[in-house]
């Protein structure tokens, strides 16, 4: 085992059961954070995979997850404040709307 | 073992280490909009420098500068979603008025 091998072994045991602990719970919205940080511990993985096998195909899969995963979160972030902001105010109004 | 893969070595460690700690963060801080300091740490330095370490372990190449272009686009795409994340969560929060603008 390498270095690179090594460090995606930590990376998928120390550090997706917090992005999926994050996405699990809470709110849609509060789900999103969750989601973003699994994206690119995922990609970081898939590039450094690359690197430990020695297969430099699987660099594309960083690259294709890279560009869009942030297009996939902007859509959900997009959809759920949208819709957020048309429900009924039942929570006290901040300022003076 | 050369310089260049001690100094691709001080550059992996750095950001796992820093991609681990945002992932703490997000488990630690409690309340949303303190989530959003956690996301952008791992996507603007900690995946950069996994990318940067891998693109000096490969060398002068082609692989390096796509490599170096994948840095770029997770950094640019970690600050748009982090500032869209934001806002939805403040639209959810009721903390913008209806007519603000997008």
């Amino acid at each position: 085992m390498n270095a690179w091998l090594l460090a995606t072994a930590v990376l998928l045991t120390l550090g997706m059961p917090p992005c999926v602990w994050a996405a699990g719970r809470g709110s849609a919205v509060e789900r999103l954070a969750g989601l973003n940080l699994a994206t690119t511990v995922v990609t970081v993985v898939l590039l450094l995979t690359a690197q430990g096998f020695d297969r430099s195909s699987f660099a594309d899969l960083g690259l294709v997850l890279a560009v869009l995963g942030p297009a996939g979160t902007l859509v959900f972030a997009r959809f759920l404040g949208g819709r957020s902001i048309e429900a009924p105010d039942t929570r006290r109004t901040h300022g003076k709307a | 073992m050369t310089a260049r893969h001690v100094c691709a070595l001080v550059l992996l460690v750095v950001g796992t280490g820093v991609l681990l700690l945002s992932a703490v963060g997000l488990v630690a801080l409690p309340r949303p909009f303190q989530r959003l300091h956690a996301l952008t740490p791992a996507s603007t330095v900690g995946g950069p420098l996994v990318a940067f370490a891998l693109a000096v372990e490969t060398g002068p190449g082609r692989a390096a500068v796509k490599l170096l272009v994948i840095a770029v686009i997770v950094a640019f795409g970690g600050a748009v979603t982090a500032m869209a994340i934001g806002r939805a969560t403040a639209q959810h929060e009721h903390l913008l008025r209806k007519d603000s603008p997008e």
